[in-house]
């Protein structure tokens, strides 16, 4: 499983939890089921509106057995250690080190390119055809699956009025072609276009398209 | 989302989520940080926290109808809807794909640049205001140009940047109280 399908099952367990949990307390407090007259089986909490959130009985009721201290700190310390994990699940760059290159069948050698050289060299490639302004390249992937998961994510800016598809295909005849020779097979890419706006807007609109240039500004891709 | 039935399949583009999930991480690791402090400290015998005492009366004592309970509920259920949002929809709003090849995407503020740097190069434009949305895209010309003709040229620039999801174009005319800036 990848970092965003992990994140997406988190974040929909944990929103899960919370639509259920205040759901059941706000369908006790307006008294839902009474109204309805529905019969909830017995152990089906918050059933009247005059009952507390959590009473004293049910908040001590297990606290004279001996395993209930060592649950409540186990499970919130699973709770700590799992969450310290998928924050730093966020925190670090989906970045592969580098890419094992074919080498023939030679024995003994082993040939490796380093992932930001390949970025690098794609990005130069990149930034020296005719539409493109700036550009930005990264090698994405499992820092440790090496080879078989990487995909190359470009990100370029092209000058005002080109043609996005010409450009498409400027970047997969040139750069693009570059990095399959290189790296001896295919890359999976994602190539995402920005176009820049037109200098020298008129004098009713400047205040807006300042605005709004700086926005663009905001969004450009930065070159490295 | 592919039209034809031998077309690459045009995904759109799925957010990773990585800040939502930072922010969520952290507000997990600080809730359970804190009561897992505050249990130990009470395993091993000391007092617990003021705050915690506090909370556990109000647990108590407040009823499912008290307007607070029910307001925090409320709160709770419609983060919860967030999260689930966050978590089912794909996100990255901004970019829209091309039909040239798959995972290929153009940022809306660039469509929105190249109909207006379109729509400025006819003659008697003053200027355009373009705004694009996933499905429509709205231009205000001002000027004293034909109106119907720049609807046609931004209709054509939009069938060249070639969106696998055409947004529906808007485009209205503004007569330019002054001089066209530009002939």
């Amino acid at each position: 499983m990848n970092r965003t399908t992990v994140n997406r099952v988190l974040l929909a367990v944990i929103g899960a939890v919370l639509l259920i949990g205040a759901l059941l307390v706000l369908v006790g407090g307006f008294d839902v089921y009474h109204r309805l007259a529905v019969t909830p089986p017995s152990w089906w909490p918050l059933i009247s509106p005059h009952q507390p959130v959590l009473s004293t009985a049910s908040r001590t009721r297990w606290r004279d057995r001996g395993w209930w201290w060592p649950a409540v700190v186990a499970g919130f310390a699973l709770l700590v250690v799992l969450s310290v994990c998928w924050l730093a699940a966020q925190l670090r760059r989906p970045e592969p080190a580098e890419i094992e290159l074919p080498t023939h069948g030679t024995p003994g050698l082993r040939l490796r390119l380093r992932g930001p050289a390949l970025s690098r060299a794609v990005q130069e490639a990149a930034l020296h055809l005719p539409e493109v302004t700036a550009a930005r390249v990264r090698l994405l992937g499992h820092p440790h699956l090496a080879r078989r998961r990487a995909r190359l994510r470009a990100q370029l800016l092209l000058k005002p009025g080109s043609d996005p598809s010409a450009a498409v295909v400027a970047f997969q005849r040139g750069p693009l072609t570059y990095a399959y020779g290189a790296v001896g097979g295919e890359l999976p890419l994602e190539l995402r276009l920005q176009v820049a706006s037109s200098a020298g807007e008129p004098p009713a609109l400047e205040r807006r398209a300042r605005r709004r240039r700086a926005k663009e500004r905001r969004r450009e891709p930065r070159v490295v | 989302m592919g039209s034809e039935a031998q077309a690459p399949p045009h995904r759109r583009l799925r957010s990773p989520r990585t800040r939502a999930s930072a922010l969520v991480a952290l507000a997990v690791l600080a809730a359970s940080g804190v009561l897992l402090y505050d249990a130990v400290s009470e395993w091993t015998g000391h007092h617990p926290g003021s705050w915690r005492h506090w909370l556990a009366d109000q647990l108590a004592t407040r009823h499912l109808d008290s307007a607070w309970v029910l307001a925090g509920a409320a709160v709770v259920a419609s983060l919860g809807v967030w999260l689930l949002v966050l978590a089912l929809g794909p996100g990255e709003r901004r970019w829209l794909p091309l039909r040239q090849a798959p995972d290929t995407v153009v940022d809306r503020l660039g469509v929105a640049a190249l109909l207006e740097w379109r729509v400025c190069a006819e003659p008697m434009v003053a200027s355009a205001r373009v705004r694009v949305g996933r499905r429509r895209a709205r231009v205000t010309v001002h000027g004293s140009a034909d109106f119907d003709r720049a609807g046609v040229v931004l209709n054509e620039e939009l069938d060249r940047i070639g969106l696998v999801r055409r947004p529906d174009l808007k485009v209205r005319g503004r007569r330019a109280r002054h001089r066209p800036h530009r002939q």
